[in-house]
């Protein structure tokens, strides 16, 4: 423990007063930054004051005092009772409340320039952790120590240092190195994060664009009195799924080709559920083609029983057209070509009416004429 | 009644069950046997507590291990319910079986509800009671009672040490009240016989804390095997439980204390090194040696726990540098200081684990590793200066914790410092929260530890979000539906006011003149044709306020005082109790009152508004929480980026799962009957985030709606609701007797068996006709030979060919 000094308020000369609330090991109190205890001015009266201390003695002043006083040059302390001499260059703003803290903290970086082993340098945890305890004494005999220990301390510091050297720059070094690497990995984590955040709000906007313009699509083909055809309507909703985007932009035109090239290069798209694929109109015939492959009807045909009653009102104001009926004939006529009963039996129930279709064309293909087909077959 | 799912017995003590029980018992059982976790959704007032009882007890006596059930609930009145049916079905269970089972359990709460001492019991803060019974109980001081040393002790607490360690409480089921009513008798204390006795019991009925705040869970849980069966009743709002138990804000004033605290510490050890130099050696000397003794693990009550540090961590020694009391109370005071440096910022600053750490290293030569094992160190310190008075330590504990925690965890955690209270504040009130971000993190050893853990509510919609956010697999999710006889709760989604103006509480519009008085007249309209009770909700305090005195100046108050009686929430929890006493006075009385309340306040949670306390129930806006706050902003970004869900749909899930809370507070049994309004617009596309049951019951019509059509709807309703009904109506429906459970289960019996027969006719026709198909091809693949001839017959010629 240091010399405690008795707290004293003697005026000294140059008007300057003592200060008198000092704190077990002979700094300031913290928490008293309110007032200048050299020339008592209150923060009341200057908000900007401004405290500096002097690793020499670390004793506070406002900023002011410290121009006024050392200006001129090397000066006592202001302090009742500390003889150190101070320089102006040597004051500087503590970055700890408690000064005592901020002594403490000046020793240790010095003390951990020299001891920078880490635990690798070591055989077991065990000796490291002697070896941290031992910094650490070492340590406090200098922030705490009367002044034989501290000097035998200060000492110790400066054999070890001149020992181990090499050591010592190794270590600085690679330490050095790490902490550059953290501090970029820290960065570079920061700066994805940041554009993390950056393609989601331009995610969330897109969406928004999108709706208002979906919207505004909708209106506007109200207006011309043509509702937008269902299907596309329902791509448009979708948002997010790129493909189908992509669709929409082709149909919509050459005026959000632009769009369409913005919305490829966002980046962190989420994943969302698929949605089922768009709905066409309904299809009673389940993709049946279903335009006559074995012939042709020609316009005009026609039939005399037919002809009369072209004129009929009383069918023509029914709207009975007479295409369908050349066109039922015919398809009556047709029916039933190229389906083999007995391949229906053998294969059937597996297959889809299309199929047998298909595979019948493909035989007759190869084959010639169905008959031969058959017989070859049996 | 007592019936069999598969071949598990179990004893229901009713006479009838409901459909939901019945599935909900199946799912659990499903569950349970896989040895997975689940999370349930069961509508609220269906009997959820009885039914995951009688379950479980039967599953733990029908087999071998007996894995003991922990059962968490959020509130006292909660737990005694729980502890009332378990008492119920044992007595059930034991008239039936003819014998009483070995069978044991108990709640647990804190000390201040369980305290027999005359003088200690008295005090009204929790922490003070905890403090001062630790001070006549803690080792040392028993230490120096064996020594025959005058000190204070407690004499309930010493009687226990005279009894059988594993026996200190006969076999039952013990309500806290029975526990206390016991104690007494005994003069032994309540608490520690709980806590001595848990690891002893079947089931163990006590609040989530214990389990998932780790500060506490590792002082009283760790001695439960890991078999055992978890359940977290009431859980959608675990998530947040979840991360309060690991946040912690650090202000100037704790900080001030914590210093205060420091330099008691620094006092004791000095005078504790003129006096007693040995026992700091030894202390040291074990720090040296990395023992942990057993001793100090096992005791059950000491100062602080550590949160949550690795397993492999905790078996190393302390470091070097903390090791002497000196060295770590300095090492305690540089940290302190050092935060009080960085409070005194005055811009708004968050920052990561990680690049905290690094400042701090720069600044202060404080590494990451002593800072980790700052809680325990500070533990072990304050058992060896045998300190009593531990209160004071508190704020010095908290920055002991947080030193730790910001030492463990680079991910999940965010510092924000907020040097003002609010953005227009001048003087600044700097609080450096330390928030954590993802709730898996303190739910994590819980699923780490326990095989089953079943997650259950009345509303924990939608089901798949809880496993997402706190990561982990489910064996079953389900949300039942709820089975009624007739429609005996009518909820409605009203958009627009009678002048057809939409009604919201979106930012904008939410104090317009217009859209107020269409709320106003909602309220008049309701209290006019609904009988009893009305609770209404508005999405918070503040907005409460406005609609209050604007109402005030449109005459609606006046116009509902015609009607019914005003009462209002307010966050003084006494206020409100009161308020809510009148309420139910006035409801019994028949004439009924409104309750104006918050969606996010006390009353939203844990008040039920049953039979004639709530027949109508409005939600006023949706209620969104205040997305400005920075701690919420955070927890969005980590959610987004860490669990892919995006900040509007874990908004809209938030705001959601508090209004089907409040919809929930009036339904709370298949008897009572009531209507439930959500006003405003936003409700319309936000219907799928209703919980099942209370979807199913909104029909299509009903989800766009104005006030007038909305009030004769509920005219009608009301009207409905009046005609006599009799419980055998329901019968078959919405309850089953026994027969019906029966036939009910051999009807999914039959089912089961077509379904399988189904699917192997399938499997037998998809045999077919891939034969069927096998043998095309292969006649189209040979269409020169002319007949079929077999592979083996083939080979044959073959081999005579030669
Ligand atoms: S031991 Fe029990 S009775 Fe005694 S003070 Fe503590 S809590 Fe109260
Ligand atoms: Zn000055
Ligand atoms: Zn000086």
């Amino acid at each position: 423990m240091p010399p405690q000094r008795p707290p004293t308020s003697a005026p000294r000369p140059g008007g300057v007063t003592a200060v008198s609330s000092l704190a077990p090991d002979g700094l300031p109190k913290p928490d008293s930054d309110d007032m200048c205890p050299v020339c008592k001015t209150i923060r009341y009266l200057n908000r900007d004051m401004e405290f500096l201390i002097n690793p020499e003695c670390y004793h506070s002043m406002c900023s002011s005092c410290v121009n006024r006083l050392f200006n001129e040059g090397p000066q006592q302390c202001p302090y009742a009772g500390c003889h150190r001499t101070l320089r102006r260059k040597g004051f500087r703003s503590p970055f700890f409340g408690d000064l005592s803290v901020e002594r403490e903290v000046d020793i240790r970086r010095r003390v951990n320039q020299v001891f920078n082993q880490v635990e690798d340098d070591f055989n077991t945890l065990r000796d490291y952790n002697n070896y941290l305890q031992m910094v650490e004494d070492l340590t406090f005999d200098l922030v705490h120590g009367d002044e034989p220990t501290k000097r035998k301390a200060e000492a110790q510091l400066q054999q070890w240092e001149a020992e181990h050297k090499t050591e010592i720059e190794r270590n600085r070094r690679a330490g050095k190195e790490q902490d550059e690497q953290s501090r970029r990995r820290l960065a570079a984590e920061q700066a994805a994060a940041r554009q993390r955040r950056l393609d989601a709000i331009k995610e969330a906007e897109e969406e928004k664009m999108e709706k208002i313009k979906i919207k505004e699509m909708e209106i506007d083909s109200l207006e011309r009195g043509q509702p937008l055809p269902d299907q596309q309507r329902v791509q448009l909703k979708r948002r997010g799924n790129k493909a189908v985007e992509a669709v929409t932009n082709l149909a919509a035109g050459s005026s959000s080709t632009a769009d369409a090239v913005g919305k490829l290069s966002i980046r962190g798209l989420k994943e969302k559920k698929k949605e089922p694929r768009p709905e066409g109109p309904y299809d009673p015939f389940g993709g049946l083609d279903l335009t006559p492959s074995r012939y042709k009807i020609h316009g005009g045909l026609s039939h005399p029983n037919v002809e009369k009653y072209r004129s009929d009102k009383a069918h023509v104001t029914g709207g009975y057209s007479f295409d369908e009926y050349t066109s039922r004939a015919m398809f009556e006529a047709f029916a039933g070509l190229g389906v083999f009963i007995e391949d229906e039996r053998d294969v059937g129930v597996g297959l889809v009416a299309s199929e047998v279709v298909g595979m019948g064309a493909a035989l007759a293909a190869v084959g010639g004429d169905g008959p031969g087909l058959k017989m070859e077959l049996d | 009644m007592e019936f069999f799912i598969d071949d598990l017995r179990v004893l229901f003590p009713y006479p009838r069950i409901y459909p939901e029980q019945y599935a909900y018992m199946v799912d659990l059982k499903k569950t349970l046997d896989a040895g997975g976790n689940c999370v349930l959704e069961m509508p609220s007032g269906t009997g959820k507590t009885v039914t995951l009882l009688s379950l479980i007890v039967a599953y733990q006596m029908s087999s071998q291990e007996k894995r003991p059930l922990i059962y968490c609930s959020r509130t006292m009145s909660e737990i005694e319910k729980a502890l009332v049916e378990l008492k119920a079905l044992m007595k059930f269970r034991a008239e039936r079986l003819g014998h009483e089972e070995d069978f044991r359990a108990m709640g647990l709460t804190s000390r201040k509800n369980l305290c027999l001492h005359p003088d200690v019991k008295r005090e009204k803060s929790g922490s003070v009671v905890d403090a001062r019974c630790r001070s006549l109980t803690a080792g040392f001081i028993q230490e120096k009672k064996r020594k025959g040393e005058d000190v204070d002790v407690c004499v309930y607490h010493d009687n226990l040490d005279n009894l059988e360690p594993h026996n200190l409480i006969p076999n039952g089921v013990w309500s806290l009240d029975g526990l206390l009513r016991y104690g007494q008798k005994h003069t032994q204390c309540p608490y520690f016989t709980a806590r001595r006795m848990m690891s002893q019991c079947n089931v163990v009925i006590y609040s989530y804390h214990y389990l998932l705040d780790p500060k506490i869970a590792e002082r009283v849980s760790k001695d439960f095997s890991k078999d055992c069966i978890v359940v977290f009743d009431e859980a959608h709002n675990i998530d947040n439980v979840c991360i309060e138990s690991l946040s912690t804000d650090i202000t100037e004033e704790s900080l001030r204390r914590a210093t205060r605290g420091a330099q008691f510490l620094e006092n004791r050890i000095n005078e504790m090194r003129d006096s007693d130099q040995q026992k700091l050696q030894d202390e040291y000397e074990k720090l040296v040696e990395g023992l942990r003794g057993d001793d100090e693990t096992r005791e059950e009550d000491s100062f602080m726990a550590n949160p949550t540090l690795p397993e492999d961590l905790l078996k190393e020694a302390v470091p070097g540098n903390i090791r002497r009391a000196e060295h770590f109370v300095a090492f305690l005071r540089r940290f302190i200081e050092y935060l009080k440096t960085r409070m005194k910022v005055r811009q708004v600053i968050s920052e990561t684990p990680p690049s905290f750490l690094a400042h701090l290293k720069e600044y202060t030569f404080i590494e990451k590793k002593p800072l980790r094992f700052c809680a325990e160190r500070l533990t072990s310190l304050v058992r060896t200066l045998e300190l009593t008075r531990i209160e004071d330590y508190q704020p010095l504990q908290e920055v002991a914790t947080f030193a730790t925690l910001v030492a463990t965890y680079e991910k999940g955690f965010l510092l924000i410092l907020e040097p003002y209270e609010s953005d227009t504040a001048e003087v600044p009130n700097p609080v450096l929260h330390f928030t954590c971000l993802d709730a898996a993190i303190a739910i994590k050893p819980v699923f780490d530890r326990f095989s089953s853990v079943i997650i259950t509510s009345g509303t924990i919609s939608p089901l798949e979000m809880y496993p997402k956010m706190l990561n982990f697999e489910t064996v079953v999710q389900e949300s039942y539906s709820m089975t009624l006889a007739r429609r005996s709760f009518l909820p409605m989604i009203v958009t627009r006011g009678s002048d057809q103006a939409t009604i919201s509480t979106g930012f904008q519009v939410r104090n317009e003149p217009s859209v107020v008085r269409n709320y106003g007249s909602l309220l008049v309209e309701f209290a006019k044709i609904t009988p009893d009770g009305i609770v209404l909700f508005t999405p918070s305090y503040l907005y409460l306020e406005s609609l209050i005195s604007m109402w005030q100046g449109m005459g609606v108050l006046d116009e509902v005082w015609k009607y019914k009686l005003i009462l209002v929430e307010t966050p003084d929890a006494q206020e409100t109790a009161l308020a809510l006493e009148t309420y139910r006075t006035a409801c019994k009385n028949g004439r009924g009152a409104v309750f104006l309340c918050v969606a996010r306040g006390k009353v939203s949670e844990g008040v039920d508004f049953d039979k004639e306390f709530g027949r109508t129930v409005i939600n006023i806006g949706v209620p969104f929480q205040y997305t400005e706050s920075r701690i919420l902003k955070a927890r969005l970004e980590f959610l987004r980026e860490t669990y892919r869900i995006r900040e509007n749909d874990f908004l809209s899930f938030d705001a959601m799962r508090h209004a089907a809370q409040c919809l929930g507070r009036v339904i709370r049994g298949k008897d009572d009957y009531g209507v439930m309004v959500l006003a405003d617009r936003r409700f319309k596309s936000k219907i799928q985030q209703l919980p099942k049951w209370i979807h199913q019951a909104l029909l299509g019509a009903d989800t766009n709606l104005s006030t007038d059509m909305a009030v004769s709807n509920a005219r009608r309703f009301f009207k409905m609701i009046a005609q006599p009904f009799r419980t055998e109506d329901q019968e078959g429906i919405s309850i089953w007797t026994l027969e019906q459970l029966k036939q009910h289960q051999r009807k999914m019996q039959e089912e089961l068996i077509r379904e399988l027969q189904a699917t192997e006719e399938k499997r037998v026709n998809q045999q077919q006709q891939a034969q069927q198909a096998q043998q095309f091809i292969s006649a189209r693949e040979r269409p020169d030979s002319d007949y079929e001839m077999d592979e083996d017959d083939e080979a044959e010629l073959m081999a005579l060919d030669p």
